[in-house]
């Protein structure tokens, strides 16, 4: 069976001249969590825009469950959702009309689109707020229009960019809840994240990229082993070499 | 209807929706602007102008603002637009959509031409109750404003896509297309201008237009009328060409 993600070779150098990537593989299994880990300019939203067609690779290639994502992208495009980093909403729409146009861009009939945005209103707690128009959420709930916007034509990999960043510990963990479900129900996940504990608790693997290339990828006790440490924060520190702020002896030194 | 069809049909959606819900400024405006020129430049310099080349003054002033109308507010609704859905990145819905470039280029050049078809027809429409307006030649005149409409929604998409801000917009308005329209004899009548502003005149791609549809209301022209409309349609498609290169491209659109 053919993987929900694999990325062969990937490169990625910007008119600038920055390569953001350089030649980054990684497969991604159907139904894993996987999340992406990195410090900032590490190439991780590169990845993500390459994946979705935001960004132009320059080289390598990319298959969404066997599809090509780059060239002849329709079919990989219908099987992504992407949440991405910043909210991106249309103020000139609603919630509702968030929803519909996304589904319809994605070719949902009219009625499955209804039906869907009802459904994700409710399960989001916009439906007080499916009329009004997006620039008038608060902070929390845009982040919930666009999860919902990403699930909106049920995607079969879902990629979270940075997802919780900036949200209050109900709305995190709630967030945190709800993919989980939706992973249990078959759906992929990438995830990028700057919250290691994030990582932990929700991914089956992780790959640490730095300066534009995979640096080791496995489940968290496999990176520390790796890095020849007991925790997944310390395994990060490693790889972006600040060892001297683990809190690893912090623990030891307790009674 | 096919799966295309509904990605399609939702694009042109999002447009015609962006401008309908601020319709006191796109399209009520646009009218009212068309009409205090009516009234100024027929009214009142009428009275002392009377007859152009055997027609009264307003009438003949008034397929001038009809074509002035739709290329203005298709250009200027087609730039705002994109420039707009850049700043909030809320265009990567569209782009991270199956959308091909041509469907994104259609749909996105689609709001302005609509808009713009809108203002002209009520323009129109209005003017028939106040004075007596010929339509001599409607098969010159339906495709002439057509591709008048479809060209300047296509420099609208140009300009959005190009620019960084919103000065970059008002300075093509401002500084490119009102003086070419304005000096394309909207209000005059080239051959009653002095040498060397008659020739210069000719030079104008928008004297061609403007006689284009002079000729088809009227039945009036300064220029040959076969050879207006096909360098009209050679420029329209030529335009298009460019725009749907740059668009396959994902120039200024995807990184």
């Amino acid at each position: 069976m053919a993987h929900a993600l694999e990325i062969t070779d990937l490169t990625k150098r910007y008119p600038t001249g920055t390569e953001a990537l350089r030649g980054v593989s990684l497969d991604i299994e159907s139904g894993e969590f996987f999340g992406l880990l990195g410090p900032n300019g590490a190439g991780k939203s590169t990845l993500i825009h390459c994946t979705t067609g935001l960004a132009q690779p320059t080289g390598g290639s990319i298959r969404v469950f066997g599809h090509d994502a780059i060239d002849h992208y329709e079919e990989a495009r219908l099987a992504v959702g992407l949440a991405p980093q910043e909210p991106n909403l249309d103020f000139f729409l609603t919630c509702e009309e968030t929803l519909d146009y996304h589904g319809g861009y994605f070719g949902m009939p009219r009625k499955e689109r209804r039906e869907r945005s009802k459904e994700l209103l409710d399960a989001f707690s916009l439906t007080s707020k499916k009329d009004e128009r997006t620039r008038t959420l608060s902070g929390g709930m845009k982040r919930r229009l666009i999860l919902a916007r990403a699930l909106m034509h049920r995607p079969r990999l879902l990629i979270l960019d940075e997802p919780t960043a900036g949200v209050d510990v109900e709305l995190r963990l709630e967030l945190w809840q709800y993919v989980q479900k939706i992973n249990s129900e078959g759906t992929t996940i990438l995830l990028t994240t700057h919250y290691l504990e994030e990582a932990d608790e929700l991914c089956d693997r992780i790959a640490f990229i730095g300066a534009g290339q995979i640096a080791a990828t496995g489940s968290a006790e496999e990176l520390a082993t790796e890095y020849g440490v007991t925790s997944l924060e310390d395994a990060y520190l490693a790889l972006v070499g600040r060892k001297e702020l683990s809190r690893a002896h912090i623990v030891d030194e307790v009674p | 209807m096919t799966t295309a069809q509904i990605r399609f049909l939702s694009l042109v959606r999002r447009e015609v929706n962006r401008f309908m819900k601020i319709k006191r400024q796109t399209v009520g405006a646009p009218l009212l602007e068309t009409f205090l020129y009516i009234s100024v430049f027929g009214a009142a310099l009428g009275s002392r102008i009377k007859t152009l080349h055997g027609f009264d003054y307003v009438v003949f002033v008034i397929p001038g603002l009809i074509m002035m109308a739709w290329a203005i507010n298709a250009f200027s609704n087609n730039a705002s637009s994109i420039l707009q859905q850049k700043f909030q990145r809320a265009i990567d819905d569209q782009l991270s959509s199956p959308a091909s470039p041509r469907e994104l280029l259609l749909a996105f050049s689609s709001g302005g031409f609509i808009r713009g078809m809108l203002v002209a027809v009520l323009t129109f429409t209005a003017s028939s109750f106040l004075v007596d307006l010929p339509v001599e030649h409607p098969l010159v005149l339906i495709p002439a404003l057509f591709l008048v409409g479809f060209f300047f929604a296509q420099a609208g998409v140009l300009i959005g896509v190009r620019a960084e801000q919103f000065d970059d917009v008002s300075f093509a308005q401002t500084f490119v297309l009102q003086p070419l329209i304005f000096l394309g004899g909207v209000f005059y009548s080239a051959s009653l201008l002095p040498e060397p502003f008659q020739t210069l005149t000719h030079f104008n791609p928008i004297y061609y237009m403007i006689n284009l549809v002079r000729y088809g209301f009227l039945g009036y022209t300064e220029a040959n009328i076969a050879l207006s409309l096909g360098l009209l349609t050679l420029v329209t498609g030529a335009l298009f060409t460019l725009n749907y290169r740059l668009f396959a491209r994902g120039w200024k659109l995807r990184a």
